[in-house]
């Protein structure tokens, strides 16, 4: 028999209980409703968030422990050796469906005009527990609906339940301490403290945490019904940090982006520039076909296929130090490894350069999330380039466009503009080359637009510049990929939905430059796999999306 | 029903036992001088010279229990400080807010020097550096009379470095409350004297061990602090002489309500509450008769009469009797009173004084409120009497504090005893005392 390994350490040794008949062993100082949440048992709460301290308010969290004649609060017991615990007697179905009356009680009952309605905790926990008719016979109490409290954040105090998680998130994550809870007893409210308003870079935290429709972002209330979206995982691009988020989207497009926990990366939290990221992926601000300048006038609505393989045609026949490539942060590390292939040995060229915005200071940082790197993948590009053996200066490229010796250009352009506030002049610079193909997912006015503006800076260049060649580029919701944060940690996503049919990946491009075929096994299994059928977790059995499908996910945060 | 036969009064103990009171009636008792001139001061001297440990012990042997309510053991509490040099703190807590107390009130107004001793021995026994009184807002006389005597113990030497040349340092404050009935609740008390929201906070950590700033800190009633002197004084064996097994020593009742003579009276622990009536409080006037009494503070579960006749004043006899001794406030409900409004009068009060905190509390002080109102209006519903039970029941024991059982308790014990009230009331429209119809009362509001 071989010796066992038994843990010579006392401290460190886990401590065996029983929750709801299931034999677990937990680390020393785990509260039962940490227990159930690491062990996928569902307990009711409202005040207890893992990324807060234990406010203990609610009062829902109940669990009997063996011993014991009176029913426990889960978010302040820490479990014991050998504890019996469970939630599922009657004695604590009883006291949970009393302790959601008390919330109800004075509930002003507005589902069909609340935002929160189908991702509501009461509604899923009435659904649970309650079930009865109200003995409320009484006058409600009244409260303010409409409360402004900022830029971001409308609240309804009729429908706060007083949990205390916004008032903690602004205390204890953003540190801002914008929130307050103000008067006493039922006539209490959450408010802002004198003259301050809710504006902060993480404020919309709040309404994520806020388990009613007490806080509703006003970025996204009264856009969709939930249960008209479908959720999917992916990384936010919005800067280096790289947060883990799920975004909500239909037919229509993206409708908001919520953070994902990774206790790597972002913990529970995202900031509210990253929630706009959505805005430039979908159908309005995007580049839906090619276009051409050609013999000084636009020809749009060119097939981008079409237009890809000019290009290809183009480039076959330029002489290796003619052509350039230049390229952002923005896009995945295969998109890189694809084009630098195809640019280093089909067209023999090392002219690869990496556009990066004046303003970004790669080492801001604002302590919580944000970094001064507003690109996804800056250490992916970086990663490829040494792989590459690309060791490019940016002045290089301006000198050599101005020159001339730079004939054929393609950029594969950003998709964030809004951190690229260099856009318009590096534009003017890629006009002095003969033949500029510039990829972009999103809409670029400093191109496209017949202002005057464009037709002087055309104007300027037409003595050299031949072809304009704009060529639509998938978003990065529409394509699988890698991105590698700013501590170097890679992160894979899937694709998400396809908005614009026809744009092209990086990798697509990068193969029909090379003058190759799209063949089928370009999309790669995992492109087609979106990640609503791949990771819900909550799709597990029939019963479960047969009931309202949010109290498996919500019951367990 | 107790009839009051007026010539019987003297079958009923009239004797008050004034150990803590006893020079109560001097008014230069209030002062320094006056206060050392009946032996003040000389029981810290003693106990600067004990070991602190032997002061907690023999604060443990006298079976002192605290006098704010909960009735805990006193020494007990003290011995849950952890043994290190950490620095603690010693609160008074002088928030007297239940309803029908009025003991703490006078002990700082007439001994304010009183009070000051009994918390410099009880620090120096838990090896305390700084303590705080946090007295009531409404206060105005017992601030005003603690802060001159606190300037005189500093000038005389009681209080600041090197207490009486033992070594001993002690500061000592006043801290001046802003009314909440919750920052009588000791950890609310500590979130108060921090600066934030008078609200309880979660437990554990229990004060003891991260009390006031995080630091293990010990609360304790005026009455207790005050009786820790005597009890350095007499020892503890004599201080167990006094009361009764379980409940040692004397205590200060509040009595208050229906009844000829009310005010604070030092009775020993045990007392029939009777005689505390008949005897002490003089009976009924008006040949009004005992109907009811709520024997220690508006939270304690209302006793009906023959309850009341056979109750002692003693923490075992009243909790066996389903109630407790509180505060010691005694409030006596004769025969013109509806019970129905007596609890609409409380579910007022609790509703106006829940903190907010925890939502069974916080919703359900209120709907009680309502629901008593609603019946007090006439517009009661037969399913409203139950529904008082219930929602009682479920708000017992569901809270961070006791503010929620301290509403629930005298609802069920009002709602069982006096039921016949309630039912007449939600039947008929009106009270079933007469003269005290209150159809059209206004709605539960603040």
């Amino acid at each position: 028999m071989l010796p066992t390994n038994a843990s010579s350490n006392a401290s460190l040794v886990n401590i065996k209980c029983s929750i709801n008949g299931a034999e677990l062993e937990v680390k020393p100082g785990t509260t039962i409703i940490q227990a159930m949440q690491d062990n996928a048992q569902k307990i009711a709460h409202y005040c207890w968030h893992p990324g807060l301290s234990i406010a203990g308010v609610c009062r829902l969290c109940m669990v009997e422990i063996a011993g014991n004649p009176k029913v426990q609060i889960a978010c302040n017991t820490v479990v014991t050796e050998g504890m019996k615990i469970n939630n599922t007697s009657e004695k604590v179905k009883d006291a949970v469906k009393w302790g959601l009356d008390f919330h109800l009680i004075n509930h002003p009952l507005d589902c069909p005009i609340c935002d929160q309605a189908g991702e509501c905790g009461l509604q899923d926990q009435y659904m649970e527990y309650g079930k009865y008719t109200s003995e409320m016979a009484e006058k409600k109490q009244k409260k303010q609906k409409v409360v402004d409290l900022g830029p971001t954040v409308v609240l309804d105090s009729e429908r706060c339940i007083l949990c205390s998680r916004c008032t903690r998130f602004t205390d204890e994550v953003s540190k801002t301490h914008e929130l307050g809870i103000f008067n006493r007893g039922d006539h209490a409210e959450i408010g802002t403290h004198d003259g301050k308003q809710l504006d902060n870079k993480y404020s919309l935290n709040t309404v994520d945490i806020c388990p009613v429709g007490a806080l509703t972002s006003k970025d996204f209330r009264f856009k969709q019904r939930v249960w008209y979206l479908k959720e999917s995982a992916t990384i936010c691009n919005g800067c280096s940090t790289g947060c883990n988020v799920n975004v909500y989207f239909n037919k229509e497009g993206l409708f908001r982006v919520k953070p994902k926990y990774n206790s790597e990366v972002n913990g529970y939290w995202m900031c509210d520039e990253g929630r706009t990221i959505y805005k430039f992926v979908n159908k309005e601000a995007r580049l839906l076909k090619a276009k051409q300048y050609k013999d000084n006038s636009w020809q749009t609505e060119i097939p981008a296929g079409t237009a890809a393989k000019e290009v290809a045609q183009l480039l076959k026949t330029a002489q290796p130090e003619e052509v350039a490539l230049v390229l952002t942060g923005q896009n995945t590390l295969e998109e890189y490894e694809a084009l630098l292939a195809t640019f280093v040995t089909t067209f023999k060229t090392k002219n690869i350069y990496h556009w990066w915005p004046q303003v970004a200071q790669a080492k801001d940082f604002d302590g919580l999330l944000l970094r001064g790197d507003k690109n996804p993948n800056t250490n992916g590009l970086l990663q490829t380039f040494e792989k590459f053996g690309i060791n490019t200066e940016w002045p290089n490229l301006e000198q050599n466009l101005k020159s001339g010796k730079i004939k054929q250009l393609v950029v594969i352009g950003p998709e964030n503009l809004t951190v690229y506030d260099d856009l318009k002049q590096k534009i003017s610079l890629f006009l002095q080359a003969e033949h500029l193909i510039y990829v972009s997912s999103v809409k670029i006015a400093e191109l496209e637009s017949r202002e005057e503006s464009l037709e002087q800076s055309l104007e300027q260049s037409r003595e050299t510049l031949k072809t304009v060649t704009l060529l639509p580029m998938k978003s990065y919701i529409e394509k699988a990929g890698t991105f590698v944060n700013y501590k170097g940690l890679a992160q894979t996503f899937k694709k998400v939905t396809t908005l614009v049919s026809e744009a092209l990946t990086g990798t697509e491009l990068a193969k029909l430059f090379a003058g190759e075929s799209l063949k089928l096994e370009v999309l790669k299994a995992a492109d087609l796999l979106t990640a609503v059928s791949s990771t819900r977790k909550d799709q597990v059995t029939l019963e479960h999306s047969k009931k309202n499908e949010f109290v498996f996910n919500r019951g367990r945060l | 029903m107790q009839t009051l036969d007026l010539t019987e009064e003297t079958k009923y103990l009239t004797k008050e036992t004034k150990y803590l009171s006893e020079f109560y009636h001097l008014p230069e008792f209030k002062g320094l001088a006056g206060y050392k001139n009946k032996g003040g001061y000389q029981d810290l001297e003693k106990a600067l010279k004990m070991p602190p440990q032997a002061i907690i012990d023999e604060v443990k042997a006298s079976g002192l229990r605290g006098r704010g309510g909960a009735g805990f053991s006193t020494g007990m509490k003290w011995g849950f400080l952890p043994k290190n040099n950490e620095p603690r703190y010693l609160l008074c807590n002088a928030d007297e807010g239940e309803p029908g107390t009025f003991k703490d009130r006078m002990m700082m107004e007439k001994a304010p020097h009183q009070l000051i001793e009994g918390m410099i021995i009880s620090a120096f026994a838990i090896n305390s550096k700084k303590s705080y009184i946090y007295v009531r807002g409404e206060y105005d006389e017992s601030i005003d009379a603690l802060e001159a005597a606190l300037q005189e113990a500093y000038k005389a030497g009681y209080l600041g470095k090197n207490i009486l040349g033992s070594g001993f340092d002690h500061d000592m404050d006043v801290y001046r409350g802003a009314g909440a009935y919750i920052c009588g609740e000791e950890t609310g008390m500590i979130s108060s004297l921090e600066g934030l929201k008078g609200q309880p906070k979660l437990k554990p950590p229990f004060p003891a061990i991260q009390g006031y700033l995080k630091k293990p800190t010990i609360v304790n009633n005026v009455e207790t602090l005050a009786v820790v002197k005597y009890i350095i004084r007499d020892g503890a064996a004599h201080y167990r002489t006094l009361g009764t097994e379980k409940s040692a020593g004397t205590k200060l009742f509040s009595l208050s309500g229906n009844i000829a003579k009310p005010g604070n009276y030092e009775v020993p622990l045990g007392y029939a509450l009777k005689d505390m009536i008949y005897g002490m409080g003089g009976g009924f006037k008006n040949n009004k008769q005992l109907k009811a009494v709520i024997p220690g503070g508006s939270s304690a579960p209302v006793l009906n009469a023959a309850e009341s006749m056979k109750a002692t004043l003693d923490y075992e006899n009243l909790a066996q009797m389903g109630s407790m001794l509180g505060s010691g406030a005694i409030i006596v409900i004769d025969d013109s009173q509806c019970m129905v409004q007596c609890l609409a009068n409380l579910m007022h009060f609790y509703h106006h004084e829940s903190c907010g905190q925890c939502t069974p509390c916080r919703e359900g002080t209120g709907w009680l409120d309502k629901i008593s109102h609603s019946i007090l209006s006439g517009h009661g519903r037969r399913q409203d009497i139950e529904l008082l039970l219930k929602v009682a029941d479920n708000m017992k024991g569901k809270t961070i504090c006791a503010l929620s059982d301290a509403a629930a308790l005298p609802v069920i014990s009002f709602v069982t005893k006096f039921r016949d009230e309630f039912e007449y009331f939600v039947n008929e429209g009106k009270s079933k005392v007469k003269g005290t119809a209150f159809k059209g009362a206004p709605h539960a509001s603040h």
